[in-house]
């Protein structure tokens, strides 16, 4: 049987003046699972985190965390993390000393807060550097730091808001270790972020907000198969600068320019085959391409058909 | 929870050791300054810098000129002529010019003062030095010049009556009395104390203006909590962030008590300023000063959107305040209307309450308004920043 959920957000309406933000989003977490919250920036992602965490009064619909209201029983914060996208930590204090201030204005009592510090720098791998100040640290040691000091008081509920932005590859996966091991510790994990990969590698589930609503929401794998069924991703890679001319006839193959330069992108259900053809017929047009790869289509893929969607 | 900020607040402090040196070690310092600067403008050793051109060349002139270079009050120097005077004194080579033009017995005004607007002050400085140049070293031309004045009105004198005027006039020339000041005597008001007014004066106005300056500094941190998003993660918890504007209140109270002690332990010490000897209302009265610039600081900043708007907010802040309530300037040199609206500063009330009990020997009485005025600005300003950093949308 599901535990009760920990978060359960129904129907959350928010406005900006006119301007409706949130239009009856629905989002509920259960104890150890991992939710990745997608959207383009201006989706309402922030509006919803701010309502989940009790920072606004939804106009209509509601927010229980734990079970309470979160904007009117402060009681109900207290097992809620957050991680801001920010390294929100005094730069001049060490790891140790900037937990143990989080440790007390989370209200952990002052006996217990050894022992708090101790675990939360041992599940985030930052104990042997307890001692050194914030700002003499790695990005990615900050990162682990920054979760650190949300998770010191064992919150039921932990957010993080692009908690591996700016970090290199290593640094990443320590982080994503870190949310598995949480995961593993049955604290409910919300993620918000634009890092497709990270989201697809780590979530249970994930829901994509677009204008203030949810119109994507479940396993991430299940949706990628249900979107494209038999597909599969055709990636061309191409020497860079290409003229006018050539990007037409890469349009009329039906290829898609990606955020890498040189990238070229097509969904096809013919796979190998297809992709031998298609290398024929670039070669045929004087566009060698120096790599074609074969793959599942992703989430991110998933991600620019919702986009697509909403252009449509 | 408050105390845990505060700890954040002294640790940050503490370990950047360019801030921690401009919090406590620079009020002292500039209070030294200014103190240095100012101690002399009440006091009698003023010494302007004075040219001196001697075109009459008598035996009087000569000595006039010699007694105004030779004197402790001024720092004379000579010069060839009226134009190199008058070009010194333009360039600011000196304070003010003086050119004997005559004999200082002669009749006429045998002296011309050369004065720089700015420098209004040393032109009857440097009179008053050549009037007592004259008395001393030169009394039989101030006797001919006494009798040339006062002849008109007692009619032609006789042979006999100008004989001894002459004798007495060489007997004056040989053989100088020392001068008598027996027109004025002086009360000073506050018997023979060591420290001075405007010691006491500046020491209030630096505690002040540096208690304003690094509670601003302080309080910007706030924003640097929003901007990092320390906020967000405190106002996601249990506490929000009413321990931590509490916390930072009391730090800076606490920072704007040391800053006071560290500049009146040097008035002390180098000027005497007796601190310690009034230490039951001293104390109260720089609590009252860190309340208020603490709880002001926070207020403010609170007020701002950004880091750059509270920036130029805060030096904005501090400088009007500092020149309308008299950390720049003393009050008392103000026009009438900018002293009354100093009482809308925080500064006016701080330098008062402090020479009231540091200078005037005042009681609780003279200084309890101070207080109030002081608490009740702190009290505001802490409740602004308290209701301002609840605020979700900010």
């Amino acid at each position: 049987m599901n535990p009760e959920p920990i978060l359960k957000a129904e129907g959350v309406v928010r406005s900006y003046g006119e301007r409706r933000v949130l239009k009856g989003v629905d989002l509920s977490l259960r104890p150890g699972e991992i939710y990745a919250l997608l959207g383009h920036n201006g989706a309402g992602k922030t509006t919803l985190v701010r309502a989940i965490c009790g920072r606004l009064r939804p106009d209509a619909g509601s927010v229980l965390l734990n079970g309470a209201d979160p904007a009117r029983v402060p009681a109900a914060r207290a097992g809620l993390g957050l991680v801001p996208q920010e390294i929100a930590l005094y730069a001049n204090l060490s790891v140790r000393e900037n937990i143990e201030t989080f440790a007390t204005l989370a209200g952990v009592p002052r006996a217990q807060i050894p022992a708090a510090v101790r675990r939360a720098m041992e599940l985030t791998r930052t104990l042997d550097r307890s001692s050194a100040p914030v700002r003499t640290l790695s990005g990615g040691f900050q990162r682990r730091a920054n979760i650190a000091a949300a998770i010191v008081h064992e919150p039921t509920l932990l957010i993080l808001d692009e908690p591996t932005v700016g970090v290199d590859i290593d640094a990443r996966e320590a982080v994503d270790a870190v949310i598995r091991d949480l995961r593993g510790l049955g604290v409910a994990v919300l993620i918000v972020t634009h890092d497709l990969d990270q989201a697809g590698a780590l979530a249970d589930r994930v829901g994509f907000l677009r204008d203030g609503a949810m119109v994507l929401e479940g396993d991430p794998r299940t949706l990628v198969a249900e979107a494209f069924g038999d597909q599969m991703e055709i990636l061309v890679h191409l020497a860079e600068g290409l003229d006018m001319a050539g990007e037409i006839h890469l349009a009329a193959e039906g290829l898609e320019p990606t955020r890498r330069p040189g990238v070229w992108t097509r969904l096809d259900s013919g796979g190998y085959g297809a992709a031998g053809r298609l290398d024929a017929r670039l070669r045929q047009l004087g566009l060698a391409p120096r790599e074609i790869r074969v793959r599942q289509p992703s989430l991110a893929n998933l991600f620019s058909l919702v986009a697509e969607r909403k252009a449509a | 929870m408050s105390l845990a900020m505060m700890r954040v607040m002294a640790l940050e402090l503490w370990r950047d050791r360019a801030a921690l040196v401009m919090t406590f070690l620079l009020p002292p310092l500039v209070f030294l300054i200014f103190s240095s600067v100012f101690a002399g403008t009440s006091g009698d050793n003023l010494q302007p810098k004075l040219a001196v051109a001697d075109l009459a060349r008598t035996d009087a002139s000569r000595r006039v000129a010699a007694a105004l270079l030779k004197s402790p009050d001024l720092r004379a120097e000579t010069a060839p002529d009226a134009a190199t005077v008058r070009a010194r004194v333009k360039s600011g080579q000196v304070d003010a010019g003086l050119v004997i033009r005559a004999d200082p017995a002669a009749p006429g005004k045998p002296f011309l003062i050369v004065a720089d607007p700015s420098r209004a002050v040393a032109a009857p400085l440097a009179q008053a030095r050549t009037q007592q140049a004259l008395a001393a070293a030169a009394p039989d031309a101030a006797l001919r010049r006494s009798i040339d004045s006062v002849a008109p009105a007692l009619g032609e004198l006789t042979p006999v009556q100008s004989a001894r005027i002459d004798a007495a006039a060489e007997q004056l020339r040989e053989k100088p009395q020392p001068v008598k000041d027996d027109l004025f005597d002086r009360q000073e008001i506050a018997g023979a104390r060591k420290g001075g007014a405007v010691i006491a004066y500046y020491a209030g106005a630096v505690m002040i203006l540096f208690a304003l300056f690094s509670a601003m500094q302080g309080a910007l941190s706030l924003m640097e909590e929003r901007r990092a998003g320390v906020a967000d993660r405190l106002l996601a918890g249990v506490a929000g962030m009413g321990p931590v504007v509490t916390g930072k209140f009391l730090f800076l109270t606490a920072q704007a008590i040391v800053q006071a002690v560290m500049i009146f332990v040097v008035a002390q010490g180098v000027y005497g300023v007796e601190a310690l000897q009034h230490f039951g209302l001293w104390l109260p009265t720089t609590l009252a000063a860190g309340v208020c610039s603490a709880g002001l600081a926070l207020g403010l900043v609170s007020l701002c959107r950004t880091r750059d708007q509270a920036q130029m907010l805060s030096t904005f802040v501090i400088l009007v305040l500092a020149a309308v309530g008299g950390s720049m300037a003393p009050r008392f040199l103000m026009p009438a209307w900018l002293q009354n609206l100093g009482w809308f500063t925080p500064h006016a009330w701080v330098i008062d309450a402090y020479q009231a009990v540091l200078w005037r020997d005042a009681g609780i009485a003279a200084v309890y308004k101070a207080w109030l005025v002081l608490a009740a600005i702190g009290a505001a300003g802490l409740i602004v920043a308290q209701v301002l950093s609840r605020d979700p949308q900010r």
